[in-house]
C-alpha cells in the first residue's frame, strides 16, 4: 500500500463575514485563487492531478452546483481533472483530505487537491432554506441545537468557567498576533483579489484584546450563560487547500513534503455536546497509529468555542503548549468548509517547522461528530 | 433650467444635511469643504477628509438625514482646492459655509470662475443680508445669486425661505424654487431682504418673550410649557421643550446676531438677555437632548426613568410636576379664555402672545408681501400649530387691538386696518386672506397642489359618518378621508370604506378612489381600545366579527372594479398599513413610516397584512431562491414590528411596490395620488386572486428554532415566543406542503385563527392595555 503525504498548504486570509475585506468575493473565486497558487507553489504538473475534492458546509447558491467542478474551471486546471464537493459541515475539508488519503492508499490516484471554502457572508450559516424535519425536531430537539447552545452545554458539563474561556481566547489572539507580526503566517497566505485591491493579511486578530474587554461582553447565546462572542469563533470568509499525493510521487517529482498522513478517524456523539467530538476521534486515530497522546508534538485543535477547546485539551490530556502554536479559530476565524484543510495543513507545516515527530489535527462538527488526522514527520 | 446636478459648499451640519436631502431627491450632488490644515501630501482621501467625514456622520446621524443609506452614493465629496472643477456641471450651487461675509464673498469669486453659465448660486445664510453678500461681485454673478435658507434638519423641516433681489434673474429663482418644492418637498416662502427673514425674526422675538416672561413672572418650566404647548400649540412641546430639542447652545448666537443687525428700538434688540442660568447650562453641557439634558432630562439613576425639570431660579433638577393651572383648563373654551384668565398661566399667555403677535403684525409688509407667508413660515419653521395671524383671528383682531390700546401699547397699522374683520375668511367656499391693500385675496395654491382642506371648505361630502368621509376631489376621483382620533380604524371606518366602494361603483361620474387624509398620521392602526373592551367582557364573537369584517372590506378594496390609490403621510401602522397594502397602487409621501406592528400589542396582522406581505415576498423575483427565504423575511419584518423610516425604506420591506409612487412634497400628495388613479382608470382590471406555495411545518419549526435562540439570548420575552409561534403558524401555511398551494382565503382564515388565539391570552390584553395607557409596547 502506498503512503499518502501532504506536499503543500496554502490558504486565503481569513476575514469577518459581513464586514470584512472578503465580503465581495465569490467563494468559488476565492478558493480558485488558492488552488491556482498551490499548484504554482508546489510545482506539480497539473495534468497529474486526479481530482479536486472541495469541502463546503453549505453547498448552495454561489457554493452550489458541485462547486468543485467550477473551481477546476476557474483555477485553470486541465479539463481531465475531476471535481467533487464534500460536506461534513465543519469537518468538510478534513474529510476531503481523508478521501484523498484513502484513494492514494488503494491506488486510485497519485495526486489530489484537497480544498475547502466558506463565504459565510454570501451563504448564511443555516443556508437560505433551513428546513428541519418537524418530527425529529419534536422528538429529539437537541439534534437542531444552535452551536452556541452546545458550547454552553459543554461549559456546564465540563465546568469550564467564563474566566477560563476568556483566558483561553486572549491567549489565542496573542499567539495569532505574534505569529502575524513575526511573519509566521505570511508563507501560508495567498493574496486574494477584491474590488478594493488585493488582501493578504488576516482580518480578525485582535492583538489588544484582554480579559477586561472580554468580561464586558454579554452572553451571546444564553442570557444566563458563559459563552460570548469573544469566546466563540467568528463567522468568517476564507478558503484553504493542501496537496495530497503518494509518497512515491512526491519523491519522484521532488515535491516539498510537509508530513506523512499516518492515520485518520471520525466519530459520532450526542449532538448537544458536539464540541467534545475531537476527544474520541483523536483517541481512535492515535490507536490506529499505535501512538499515545504523549507521542504528539504538535496539535491543531479547531477552536469552534473556547469552552469545548479547553474541555477537549483537558480530556485528551495534551500539554496545552503543544496546541495551536500560531493561535486558533477564535482569533483567525472559522470559515466552516475551509477550517479542516487549514488545520491539517497548518499541523503539517508546524510539525516540520518545530522538528517534531507526530502531529494531530482534530475538530468538532455540528450535529455531534469529531474528526482527526495523525501526521508523521516525513 | 432643470436642476439635474447640484453642489453644496461647506460640509457642516447644515451643508451636509442639505447635500443629503438633495441626494434624497435622486439628484447627484458634490459636497466640498476646505482642505484640513494638517493635511500633508496629495492623497485625495486626506485632502477631502472633511467632506468625507461629513458623509460618514450623515450615515450615523439620528434622525437619519438620508431617506435610504444608498443615497449616500449620490454625494461626491471633495475639497475647495482640487475639486472646484466638479462645480462646472452643477446647475445649482448652494453655499453653507461659516457666517462671515468676507469669507463668503471670497468664495463666490472662486465659484464664479468655474461655475456653468446660467447656473444658480445661493447662500444658506440666516443672518447676512443679500445686498451685503453680492457687494463688489460681478453683475453677472449677482444676477444668478440669491438666498435659500433651510431649517435644521433639512430633511425634516419643511420650510425654505428664499430671498431674492429685484435684479435677480427670475428664471434662476424659479428653477431652484421649483426643485426645492417638487424635488425636495419644501414649502417655499419668499421673504424680503431683512434681518432674520421671517421665521427667525418672529421666532426669536417669541422665544425672548416666552423666556423672559417665565423668568419675570415666576413660572416653572413645566408651567410655561403647559400653557404654550397644548392649549396654544406654539409649539406642541412648549418653549423649553423646543429649546431642548434644537439645543440651548444655539440660542445666544442667533439672538445676538439678529439683535446686532436690527435697528435700535426693535424689541428683539431691546429685550435681548442672556440669563446666567442659561450660560451655566451651556457651559456644563446641559444644552438639551443632544447634550446631558437641558430644561428637562431623563434621570435613569436608580434603574428607573424619571423625567426631571430644572428649577429656573436655582438650576437644580427635580422630578417634573404636572402643573395645575385653571387657565389651562379654561383654554378649552378658546384662546381668548386663556389669555383673559387671571391666574399666572393666563397672564403669561397674554404677555407672550401679545408681544409676539403684536410684533409680527407690525412686520408686514416689511418682511414679506403677505401675512399668509408669515403664518406658513411660523407653522413650518417653528412647528407652531397656527401662525401669528391665525392666532390673532382666534383671539379676535378687534378685541386684540382694543386690549393693546387699553394697555397703552401700540396697535400695529395692519391690525388697525383689519378692524372688525379677520385676517382670514371663507368666501363662497374659498379661503381668502387680508392684504396690505385692505382687500381680501384668494389664497392661491401653487400649481400641482391640491389640499383636501380646500375641497372641504368648498363642498359637502358625498357620504360621511363620525369616523370617515367621502369627498369629490374632481375629475371623477373620490377621496376617502379618515378622521377618527389618530385616524385609528374602527367599525365605522370600515363601514365607510365599504360605502365608498359601493358609491364609486354605482356613481357614473366617479371612476377612481383615493384614500388620503391631512392628519399628522395616515392611520396608527386598528382601534385596539375597542378590542380590549370586547375582550374584557368576553365578547369573542364580536371580536371575530370585526376581524372578518376588516378582512372582507380590505379584500373588496383590492378587487374593486376601479383603481384605488392609497396616499399616506406620517405613520401608517398596523391596520393603516394593511389598508394601503390592499390598494391598487400607493403614492406615499416620502416621510411615510409604514409597518405591521401588531406584535407590539400581542397579536398578528389580521386584516390581510400577513397575507399580503407574504404574497409579495413569495412572488418577488428579486428574493433569494427556495421556499424559505420569503417566509423568513416576512417573519422577521412582522415579528420584530419593523417600521420603515421613509417611503424609500418601505420599498425595501415591500410595504410599497416598485410601481408605487413617492411624493416629496406633502402638499402635492393628493394631486399626485389623484393623477396616479386617473392614469390607471383606462382598461383597469382588478388583480387576479393569487395562490402561493408555502413550505409548511418545516418552516414553522425553523422559525421556532430561531425564536428559541432569541429567547435564550434574552432578546425575546415569554410572550414574544407565544406571539411568534402564532405568526409562524400563519406564515408557514399551517399544515400545508411545498407541493400544494394556499389560497388567499385560507391565509385569511389562518390570520383570524391566530388573532383569536392570541387575543384570549392575558399577556396580549396586558400589552393592549399598556399601549393604550402609555403609547409604548409592553415587554412581557
Amino acid at each position: 500500500m502506498k503512503n499518502a503525504v501532504i506536499a503543500g498548504y496554502l490558504r486565503s486570509p481569513f476575514h469577518f463575514a459581513g464586514k470584512g475585506a472578503l465580503t465581495k468575493v465569490r467563494p468559488d473565486d476565492m478558493v480558485a485563487g488558492v488552488v491556482k497558487a498551490l499548484v504554482a507553489k508546489t510545482g506539480i504538473d497539473p495534468a497529474d492531478i486526479e481530482d479536486l475534492i472541495l469541502g463546503c458546509a453549505n453547498p448552495e447558491a454561489e457554493q452550489g452546483l458541485n462547486m468543485a467542478r467550477y473551481v477546476v474551471f476557474l483555477s485553470g486546471l486541465p479539463i481531465t481533472v475531476g471535481g467533487t464537493t464534500v460536506n461534513r459541515w465543519c469537518g468538510s475539508s478534513m474529510q476531503a483530505i481523508h478521501i484523498a488519503a484513502g484513494s492514494v492508499r488503494m491506488g486510485a490516484g497519485e495526486a489530489f487537491i484537497c480544498a475547502g471554502v466558506e463565504s459565510m457572508t454570501r451563504v448564511p450559516i443555516m443556508g437560505y432554506n433551513p428546513s428541519p424535519n418537524p418530527a425529529l425536531a419534536k422528538t429529539w430537539p437537541e439534534t437542531y441545537y444552535a452551536m452556541g447552545i452546545t458550547a454552553e452545554k459543554v461549559a456546564q458539563k465540563y465546568q469550564v468557567t467564563r474566566e477560563v474561556q476568556e483566558t483561553f481566547a486572549v491567549a489565542s489572539h496573542k499567539k495569532a498576533a505574534a505569529a502575524q507580526s513575526g511573519g509566521r503566517l505570511d508563507a501560508e497566505i495567498v493574496a486574494i483579489e477584491t474590488p478594493a485591491g488585493p488582501i493578504d493579511k488576516d482580518g480578525g486578530i485582535r492583538p489588544d484584546t484582554n480579559l477586561e474587554a472580554l468580561a464586558a461582553l454579554k452572553p451571546a447565546f444564553d442570557k444566563d450563560g458563559t459563552v460570548t462572542a469573544g469566546t466563540s469563533s467568528p463567522l468568517t470568509d476564507g478558503a484553504s487547500a493542501v496537496l495530497v499525493c503518494s509518497e512515491d510521487y512526491a519523491k519522484q517529482h521532488k515535491l516539498d513534503v510537509l508530513a506523512r498522513i499516518k492515520s485518520i478517524a471520525g466519530t459520532g456523539l450526542e449532538p448537544e455536546i458536539m464540541g467534545m467530538g475531537p476527544v474520541e476521534a483523536t483517541h481512535k486515530a492515535l490507536t490506529r497509529a499505535k501512538l499515545k497522546i504523549a507521542d504528539v508534538d504538535v496539535m491543531e485543535l479547531n477552536e469552534a468555542f473556547a469552552s469545548q477547546s479547553v474541555a477537549c485539551i483537558k480530556e485528551l490530556g495534551i500539554d496545552p503548549d503543544k496546541v495551536n502554536l500560531d493561535g486558533g479559530a477564535i482569533a483567525l476565524g472559522h470559515p466552516l468548509g475551509a477550517s479542516g484543510a487549514r488545520i491539517t495543513g497548518k499541523a503539517a507545516s508546524n510539525l516540520k517547522r518545530e522538528g517534531g515527530k507526530f502531529a494531530v489535527a482534530t475538530m468538532c462538527i455540528g450535529g455531534g461528530q469529531g474528526i482527526a488526522t495523525v501526521l508523521e514527520a516525513a | 433650467m432643470e436642476i439635474r446636478k447640484a453642489a453644496v459648499i461647506g460640509a457642516g451640519v447644515m451643508g451636509s444635511g442639505i447635500a443629503a436631502h438633495i441626494a434624497n431627491a435622486g439628484v447627484p450632488v458634490v459636497l466640498l469643504d476646505v482642505v484640513p490644515k494638517d493635511a500633508q501630501g496629495t492623497d485625495p482621501a486626506e485632502r477631502s477628509a472633511i467632506a468625507r467625514g461629513a458623509i460618514d456622520k450623515l450615515l450615523k446621524a439620528d434622525p437619519a438625514p438620508f431617506m435610504h443609506p444608498r443615497n449616500a452614493r449620490l454625494v461626491t465629496p471633495g475639497n475647495l482646492e482640487d475639486d472646484l472643477g466638479l462645480l462646472a456641471e452643477a446647475d445649482w450651487i448652494c453655499e453653507a459655509v461659516i457666517e462671515d461675509v468676507e469669507i463668503k464673498r471670497a468664495l463666490y469669486k472662486k465659484l464664479d470662475k468655474v461655475r456653468k453659465k446660467g447656473s444658480a448660486v445661493t447662500s444658506n445664510t440666516s443672518t447676512i443680508p443679500l445686498a451685503a453678500l453680492t457687494r463688489g461681485l460681478p453683475a453677472g454673478f449677482a444676477m444668478d445669486f440669491f438666498i435659500t435658507h433651510f431649517f435644521n434638519p433639512p430633511r425634516y423641516m419643511r420650510l425654505l425661505e428664499i430671498v431674492a433681489a429685484p435684479k435677480t434673474r427670475k428664471a434662476a429663482v424659479e428653477a431652484v424654487a421649483a426643485f426645492c418644492d417638487v424635488g425636495l418637498g419644501k414649502n417655499v416662502v419668499f421673504c424680503h431682504d431683512t434681518p432674520g427673514f421671517i421665521a427667525n425674526r418672529i421666532g426669536t422675538r417669541w422665544m425672548q418673550a416666552a423666556i423672559n416672561g417665565a423668568l419675570d413672572q415666576g413660572l416653572t418650566v413645566e408651567e410655561a410649557d403647559a400653557v404654550m404647548g397644548r392649549p396654544v400649540g406654539v409649539p406642541k412641546t412648549g418653549i423649553f421643550g423646543l429649546i431642548d430639542l434644537v439645543g440651548l447652545d444655539l440660542l445666544p448666537h442667533v439672538g445676538r446676531s439678529l439683535a446686532a443687525n436690527l435697528p435700535k428700538g426693535d424689541p428683539v434688540r431691546e429685550q435681548h438677555r442672556e440669563p446666567e442660568l442659561f450660560r451655566k447650562m451651556i457651559e456644563t453641557g446641559h444644552i438639551g437632548r443632544k447634550g446631558k439634558g437641558g430644561f428637562y432630562r431623563l434621570n435613569t439613576a436608580g434603574g428607573q426613568r424619571v423625567k426631571e425639570a430644572i428649577d429656573l431660579r436655582t438650576g437644580e433638577y427635580a422630578p417634573a410636576q404636572k402643573p395645575e393651572l385653571d387657565s389651562v383648563a379654561a383654554a378649552r373654551g378658546g384662546l381668548r379664555a386663556l389669555v383673559e384668565h387671571e391666574d399666572k398661566g393666563g397672564r403669561y399667555a397674554w404677555t407672550v402672545l401679545s408681544e409676539t403677535l403684536g410684533y409680527a403684525a407690525a412686520l408686514v409688509p416689511e418682511i414679506a408681501d403677505d401675512i399668509d407667508a408669515v403664518d406658513k413660515a411660523m407653522r413650518l419653521g417653528y412647528a407652531w400649530k397656527f401662525g401669528p395671524f391665525e392666532l390673532i383671528d382666534r383671539l379676535g383682531p378687534a378685541w386684540f387691538a382694543e386690549r393693546l390700546k387699553q394697555e397703552g401699547r401700540t396697535v400695529p397699522p395692519l391690525l388697525a386696518q383689519v378692524g372688525e374683520g379677520s385676517f382670514y375668511r371663507t368666501d363662497k367656499g374659498r379661503r381668502q386672506v387680508f392684504g396690505t391693500d385692505g382687500k381680501y385675496h384668494d389664497v392661491r395654491r401653487p400649481e400641482g397642489v391640491l389640499l383636501l382642506a380646500d375641497v372641504k371648505r368648498a363642498t359637502e361630502p358625498l357620504a360621511a359618518n363620525g369616523a370617515a368621509s367621502l369627498w369629490d376631489v374632481g375629475d371623477g376621483v373620490a377621496c376617502l378621508e379618515f378622521h377618527t382620533k389618530m385616524n385609528a380604524i374602527d367599525a365605522d371606518v370600515l363601514a365607510m370604506i365599504g360605502q365608498s366602494i359601493a358609491r364609486v361603483q354605482k356613481d357614473d361620474a366617479l371612476k377612481a378612489l383615493v384614500i388620503y387624509n391631512e392628519g399628522s398620521n395616515f392611520s396608527v392602526g386598528a382601534n385596539v381600545g375597542l378590542a380590549l373592551f370586547a375582550a374584557n367582557i368576553a365578547m369573542w364573537p364580536a371580536i371575530e366579527n370585526i376581524i372578518q369584517l376588516g378582512q372582507q372590506t380590505y379584500k373588496m378594496l383590492k378587487y374593486a372594479p376601479f383603481p384605488v390609490v392609497g396616499a399616506p403621510s406620517g405613520m401608517a401602522l398596523g391596520g393603516g398599513c394593511e389598508v394601503l397594502m390592499h390598494c391598487s397602487a400607493v403614492v406615499a409621501h416620502a416621510e411615510s413610516y409604514m409597518g405591521l406592528v401588531e406584535v407590539g400589542v400581542g397579536v398578528v396582522p389580521g386584516w390581510g397584512g400577513s397575507k399580503e406581505l407574504l404574497t409579495r415576498w413569495v412572488t418577488n423575483p428579486k428574493r433569494p431562491g427556495g421556499p424559505t427565504p420569503a417566509v423568513s423575511k416576512v417573519f422577521e419584518t412582522i415579528g420584530t414590528a419593523h417600521v420603515a423610516k421613509s417611503a424609500a425604506e418601505a420599498r425595501d420591506a415591500l410595504f410599497l411596490r416598485e410601481s408605487d409612487g413617492i411624493a416629496m412634497n406633502r402638499d402635492r400628495l393628493l394631486a399626485e395620488a389623484k393623477a396616479k388613479a386617473l392614469a390607471l382608470v383606462e382598461d383597469y382590471k382588478p388583480p387576479e386572486p393569487q395562490e402561493i406555495s408555502l413550505p409548511g411545518e418545516t418552516a414553522r419549526v425553523a422559525m421556532g428554532l430561531a425564536v428559541d435562540g432569541f429567547a435564550r439570548q434574552g432578546k425575546a420575552t415569554a410572550h414574544d415566543v407565544v406571539v411568534s409561534e402564532a405568526l409562524a403558524g400563519v406564515l408557514s401555511g399551517d399544515g400545508t406542503d411545498i407541493t400544494e398551494t394556499v389560497s388567499e382565503d385560507r391565509l385569511l382564515e389562518l390570520e383570524r385563527k391566530a388573532f383569536m388565539s392570541l387575543i384570549r391570552t392575558p399577556a396580549t390584553l396586558a400589552r393592549i392595555e399598556h399601549m393604550l395607557e402609555t403609547g409604548k409596547p409592553l415587554r412581557n
